[in-house]
């Protein structure tokens, strides 16, 4: 086995066992878990109550608002007037409902008085669903024929091919949030864990018996590698995780709230944008770690670790921010043109890769700069790691630093 | 053989090692000496290679020093460093490994090693869990356990307790017969005496002395007499040939001559002077002549 195969294999192994690798890995899997599991459940228990109202009023509103209301409420009772004072023990009473909503007309208007326990969940609620039945009361018109003064008719036809129909584009819209947002964690943990090895040889000196030992470079090599491939599989398994709860956790999220089910749609490109993923993120990872390796191998003790690891998170903290520009409008001037830029395009490209049918040139040549810039990357860091693992005492200036790569 | 000729390195405007040149023989321990910041160290990592020298040449066996001739060679840096998370045994084995053993190799020298140096209880246990002192042997089985042709230890006895470094004396002594040429530095001048065949002393990246202990007597001949009874008469022989009294405790008196003495017309102005019972040189130590080689310099840069 080559000295880079053994470095990889003894930094494998190493993290692999670490606390904080297992801990990282299997808390992601529950997070998972939980953020799709979560709002399903925080809907079953909670929506009884904040969608339940006791429907109070003649009948000629009464009626024809229950049909107008559909799944958005549910009419836990429904009378002719409320008692004076409404109270919550009231509320308790009639289902434990959330409100009581008192229709009335009033000067040729139709008004809704709400009783609730909880301002806050009914100060955006604007009874849109009712617009037929006021039309009604202005008018005259029953609901069936003012109905459709108050909606328009709908017809979307998709420009881009990727997204078969809404449903799809929705899925493809939160895989691209879903991905983008993994990238971003796992670059920047995994980055972060070659810096805290790199760190642990230089700060114990056992840098120096390894380099008198063998290749600075096939050293960098193999704990870059080492720490790309624990990354993806802490990815896999966090994939595996959101396989097995999103599907149901999502039916469950759209049967309790009434959303439209997306759980049918698909893009043809799945397979193919997972395999971007993987691309995007081994270029995107080999920039950030041996950059940020370089970076580690010029400290001499943990606590100088911030001063030189800080600026270099700001180009990932950047690409992330544009990507989450990039979801709104991914053909923006800005937006196409730092999905070209080393460091940015990683998030930048995936996320416009996600949302749209990019030009195969585009994604072609993005790819070829960041397989460039990864290896210069790796020629840079190996230059500045070679004479940082055994540099201690001040940490050197920037010019220093220069010099050292000019050299 | 190793061979360094006229080697020479800086650092930006310091000049670390200006001029250092020693052999080292197979199945020999060579003694590297100085004084902190002599350029032991800067030296020792050109032979293995960490810095390249800016001048002269360094070679082994005849042959420039390459990363393959590097992965037969062994390092005990002075600073200390193990994979604090790694266990005993894992740690010796994966730097086995790293110089080229094969697993199963690696996995025997390991508990051989381990057994020598008396830390086979340990293998199981994750280095941080040990003494300082038995992190130092782990390391030092770190650094032979591929049966190095070339050792170079740097300062190896610093902070072991005698035991453990008595266990380190015998490793030395175990490799060296096997045909391993080690290369030691060390402060401590008794243990560094007891284990080395020959030393070469250096100071502001030169070469001070060099050879065998009694080469080094012989450029640096004995300064010392014990004279018995030491009388009125004695002293005053003494004093006019420059000579400084050290108490002792015997009886006898002990005095210390200037480098130019000539001992055989001191003996002869001795007997003169009245009855002696004793004239005794006192051969010196190698600490002796590391101090002398170390002032003859300053003498000279005064």
């Amino acid at each position: 086995m080559n000295e880079t195969g053994l470095v990889f294999g003894a930094e494998f192994a190493r993290r692999i066992r670490s606390r904080p690798y297992i801990l990282a890995t299997v808390l992601g899997a529950l997070a998972i878990a939980l953020v799709v599991e979560a709002p399903a459940l925080f809907n079953r228990a909670f929506s009884s109550q904040a969608h339940a109202i006791v429907l109070a009023g003649p009948a000629a509103l009464r009626v024809p608002a229950q049909t107008l209301f559909g799944d958005d409420f549910r009419v836990t009772a429904s009378v002719d007037a409320l008692p004076q004072p409404v109270t919550i023990d009231y509320l308790d009473a009639h289902g434990k409902a959330g409100a009581a909503v008192l229709l009335s007309q009033r000067g040729g208007r139709l008004y809704a008085d709400v009783f609730t326990r909880d301002l806050s969940a009914w100060d955006d609620v604007d009874f849109r669903a009712l617009a037929p039945l006021g039309v009604q009361v202005a008018t005259g018109e029953p609901v069936s024929q003012t109905q459709r003064y108050v909606t328009v008719e709908k017809s979307l036809h998709s420009l881009d091919a990727k997204f078969a129909d809404t449903q799809s584009a929705a899925l493809g819209h939160g895989v691209a949030i879903g991905l983008v947002t993994v990238l971003y964690i796992s670059i920047l943990i995994s980055a972060q864990a070659v810096v805290a090895s790199v760190a642990e040889e230089k700060t114990s000196r056992i840098a120096e018996v390894l380099v008198a030992t063998i290749s600075p470079v096939s050293l960098l090599t193999g704990k870059t590698m080492a720490a790309g491939a624990l990354a993806l599989l802490q990815i896999a398994v966090w994939a595996g995780a959101a396989l097995a709860f999103v599907p149901s956790g999502f039916a469950a999220f759209s049967h309790s709230s009434g959303a439209k089910a997306v759980t049918g749609a698909s893009f043809a490109g799945l397979p193919q944008e997972l395999a971007l993923f993987v691309a995007f993120f081994i270029l995107g990872f080999a920039q950030y770690a041996t950059i940020y390796a370089a970076a580690a191998s010029l400290i001499s003790r943990t606590e100088d670790l911030g001063s030189v690891s800080g600026p270099i998170v700001m180009p990932a903290v950047g690409g992330f921010l544009i990507a989450q520009f990039a979801m709104a409008a991914p053909n923006a001037p800005f937006v196409v043109a730092c999905s070209f830029m080393p460091f940015l395009s990683p998030y930048v490209m995936f996320t416009r890769l996600a949302l749209e049918t990019v030009p195969a040139w585009q994604i072609g040549l993005s790819l070829a700069i960041n397989a460039v810039a990864a290896v210069a990357c790796f020629w840079a860091a190996g230059k500045v790691y070679r004479v940082g693992m055994l540099l201690y005492g001040k940490l050197p200036s920037p010019r220093q630093v220069l010099a050292v790569l000019r050299s | 053989m190793l061979i360094l000729d006229h080697v020479r390195r800086s650092f930006g405007d310091v000049a670390a090692v200006r001029d250092v040149s020693f052999a080292v023989q197979p199945a020999s321990v060579f003694g590297l000496l100085g004084p902190n910041g002599a350029g032991k160290t800067t030296t020792m990592r050109m032979i293995l290679g960490i810095y390249p020298p800016d001048g002269g040449t360094i070679t082994w066996k005849g042959g420039v020093i390459d990363a393959h001739v590097r992965r037969r060679f062994g390092y005990l840096p002075e600073e200390r460093g193990l994979y604090a998370r790694m266990r005993v045994r894992e740690q010796v084995i994966y730097f086995g490994r790293l110089h080229g053993l094969e697993l199963g190799d690696a996995e025997r020298r390991t508990d051989d090693w381990l057994d020598a140096l008396g830390i086979a209880e340990y293998a199981k246990r994750p280095c941080s869990e040990l003494s300082k002192g038995n992190q130092q042997k782990v390391q030092m089985a770190c650094a032979v356990v591929h049966a190095p042709e070339l050792l170079i230890l740097d300062e190896p006895f610093s902070g072991l307790d005698p035991v453990n470094a008595e266990a380190m004396v015998r490793a030395i002594e175990r490799l060296a017969a096997q045909g391993t040429a080690l290369v030691l530095s060390s402060h401590q001048m008794w243990q560094i005496e007891q284990v080395c065949g020959s030393f070469c002393v250096i100071a502001k990246g030169e070469v001070r002395a060099h050879g065998t202990l009694a080469e080094l007597r012989a450029t640096f001949p004995t300064r010392t007499v014990h004279v018995a009874p030491p009388t009125a008469e004695t002293r005053a022989v003494f004093d006019r040939a420059g000579a400084v009294e050290r108490p002792t405790s015997d009886g006898s008196a002990s005095f210390v001559l200037p480098a130019t003495a000539d001992f055989g017309a001191l003996l002869r102005a001795v007997v003169e002077a009245g009855p002696v019972t004793s004239f005794e040189p006192e051969e010196p130590s190698l600490n002796d002549i590391y101090l002398r080689a170390i002032g003859a310099q300053t003498e000279r840069a005064a």
